[in-house]
């Protein structure tokens, strides 16, 4: 595929200019304000607290694509840290089973909810609504409703650095490139783009709908099942109370940038520019001091701003 | 999805089961048994949760009847169980309030119904008849006069509160910032919300020690799962031998953290105290004997030197 194809497919890059501009724009009013946002170990921060939004915003890019939604993503994160959690005790199993256990029971809530979605002719919204409760209870069943604790340091480990940079991020980094690659080269990424933007053009050029969603729910799961590790190894303890309304944010960074709710439209480069944006107003606010009230009210503002001014550029 | 009769069937179905599985539990009660209602706060949050199984425990041993529900911190859901309370016809209605003013319905409703509410844990704006818990102001004096203790009244403090709004966190801010206004030397630096959260608590502390490293040398935290994010981002910056970090609740991991030499310190808050006392006020309340209006539950500072006799708890 040519690259001017590959940049149509992604909507083009003019789409991303107005993120990228507000990008710059925070980043360099936070660089002048602030003496410690532009430093080294300060940026490394902001990547480290990024990635697990990124890791699920990128899943939940694939799913947006074909026009669905996944509110099951929070729920689902707990449940996969308490699952992993609950297998890495000191000295039980080795390092891959706990991470294998997390991985395996994002996958299945993710394919569970594409099986409802596309067998079920239920409403994603409806599905992922219900698997949101449903983990939710899970996590908490089989955690008995304390935080999983001892896991072994082999683990947790995984939260820390390699070199300067945080294995968090590349983990992101790893799944953002890969699905950056899928999407634009495999025959199967574009099948998502044609589900979402068209469905029944798709089904008549011989593309298996049910096939394409059950992939892009069940790849979501997976990764979020990814973010859920990320997220035990980071706090230490699986917790069946964590990751409440990360759909939240990670769909937010995913609509910022310029993935369509309605499906068709979009890609991870935009979700990747989304994602830094949340992380470095998040990061931002807490460096400036802002009052927790001040916090929420400016995020929120900032979001659909940052979201009006990239729509209204891709017009004109 | 189409509404086919054996869809809608079905559908019927499940919601029968559901409701006949539901009313099990409503069986005819034995004269002088008492019925009373339990609203937790949230069953997900260890401390509440611990606050429940508590009071379950003294009901059954006191062989009180208990419709337990759980609020999921949600007042207005809340208001709806005291709702339903009062159409069970319940003797007493205990609450674990969610909010400070948005839970306040829920005890006016049941005062009008002239059951007797008691609250559990935390405080409401409307009174209710009876308040069994332990004063969150104290927790927050005890903390910071820690605090205090630790840097010789002279040093840079952070906080980390609460859901802002929730009566433990008001409380406990007061009672810190009445101890910061005794001492000139000690300056609370900055004080931002991690909403009860580990993960938000990591995150903050990071971006702390991105603002003002070595600038700061102690950090209390409304809660000990986030005094518990604190000290993990201080661990891994390595810079927690320069800070104190002190939480509230006494959970599990924070005492063996204490133990561990790893946490300075915790203060305990007494769940099982707390829920004990509020059944046996019930009771006396159900059987019109006297009963006092304010049951409190002291708090205690848990440190390493005396971290074992909590651990056994």
């Amino acid at each position: 595929m040519t690259l001017a194809r590959r940049f149509i497919l992604d909507r083009n890059l003019v789409h991303r200019f107005g993120i990228v501009a507000v990008l710059l724009l925070i980043s360099g009013l936070l660089a002048a304000t602030t003496d410690s946002f532009a430093t080294a170990s300060n940026l490394t921060n902001v990547a480290r607290q990024v990635s697990i939004n990124g890791i699920l915003a990128v899943g939940v890019t694939f799913v947006l694509l074909t026009g669905g939604v996944d509110l099951s993503l929070g729920s689902v994160v707990a449940l996969s840290g308490v699952v992993c959690a609950l297998f890495a005790h000191p000295g039980e199993h080795a390092l891959l089973v706990p991470i294998g256990m997390g991985l395996l029971t994002g996958g299945l809530c993710g394919l569970l909810n594409g099986v409802l979605v596309t067998r079920g002719g239920i409403a994603p919204f409806i599905v992922t609504l219900g698997m949101m409760t449903v983990a939710r209870g899970l996590a908490l069943i089989l955690s008995g409703g304390k935080p999983v604790a001892d896991m072994t340091p082999a683990l947790t480990d995984l939260a820390g650095d390699v070199g300067p940079l945080p294995i968090p991020l590349l983990c992101f980094a790893l799944v953002a490139l890969v699905s950056w690659v899928f999407l634009g080269r495999f025959r199967l990424g574009r099948h998502l783009y044609a589900v979402g933007g068209n469905e029944p053009a798709a089904r008549a050029a011989g593309v298996s709908v049910p096939k394409v969603k059950l992939f892009a729910y069940g790849l979501c799961g997976l990764l979020t099942g990814l973010a859920g590790v990320v997220l035990a190894a980071r706090i230490t303890t699986g917790q069946p109370n964590a990751g409440q309304a990360y759909e939240l944010d990670a769909i937010a960074a995913v609509v910022i940038g310029g993935t369509s709710l309605s499906g068709g439209v979009g890609g991870v480069l935009g979700t990747i520019l989304g994602v830094l944006l949340i992380g470095i107003i998040n990061n931002g606010l807490d460096l400036l001091s802002v009052s927790s009230y001040y916090q929420a009210v400016i995020k929120g503002v900032i979001i659909v701003g940052a979201v009006w001014l990239d729509r209204r550029q891709a017009r004109s | 999805m189409r509404l086919t009769p054996r869809i809608a069937l079905g559908t019927l179905g499940l919601v029968a089961t559901v409701l006949v599985t539901a009313c099990k539990k409503a069986e005819p009660r034995k004269p002088g048994e008492w019925l009373v209602g339990y609203s937790s706060r949230d069953q997900s949050a260890e401390y509440t949760a611990r606050l429940g199984d508590a009071v379950q425990a003294r009901a059954k041993e006191r062989g009180v009847k208990l419709v337990f529900v759980d609020a999921q911190a949600d007042a207005q859901k809340q208001i709806s169980q005291a709702e339903n309370f009062i159409s069970q016809k319940v003797d007493v209605i205990i609450l674990n309030p969610c909010e400070v003013e948005a839970s306040s319905p829920a005890i006016d409703r049941a005062r009008a119904a002239k059951i007797p509410v008691i609250n559990v844990n935390s405080l409401t704006k409307a009174a209710p008849d009876c308040y069994v818990g332990s004063d969150d102001e104290q927790a927050g004096i005890l903390a910071m006069e820690a605090i205090a203790k630790k840097l010789g009244g002279q040093g840079n403090v952070l906080m980390i509160h609460g859901i802002m709004g929730q009566s433990a966190q008001i409380h406990r801010d007061a009672g810190a910032r009445k101890v910061l206004a005794k001492y000139p030397g000690l300056k609370l630096l900055d004080a931002q919300t991690a909403s009860w959260d580990r993960a938000k608590a990591l995150a903050l502390t990071e971006n702390w020690i991105q603002a003002h490293k070595g600038k700061f040398q102690a950090i209390f935290a409304h809660n000990d799962e986030m005094a518990m994010g604190a000290l993990l981002a201080l661990e891994r910056a390595g810079l927690k031998k320069d800070v104190y970090v002190i939480g509230v609740d006494a959970i599990a991991q924070a005492l063996d953290a204490v133990k561990a030499g790893r946490l300075d310190a915790t203060v305990f808050q007494d769940a099982v105290g707390q829920g004990r006392g509020a059944v046996d006020a019930a009771i006396l309340m159900a059987s019109k004997q006297p009963f006092e209006k304010e049951v409190m539950i002291p708090f205690q500072v848990v440190t390493r030197e005396n971290v074992d006799a909590f651990l056994k708890k």
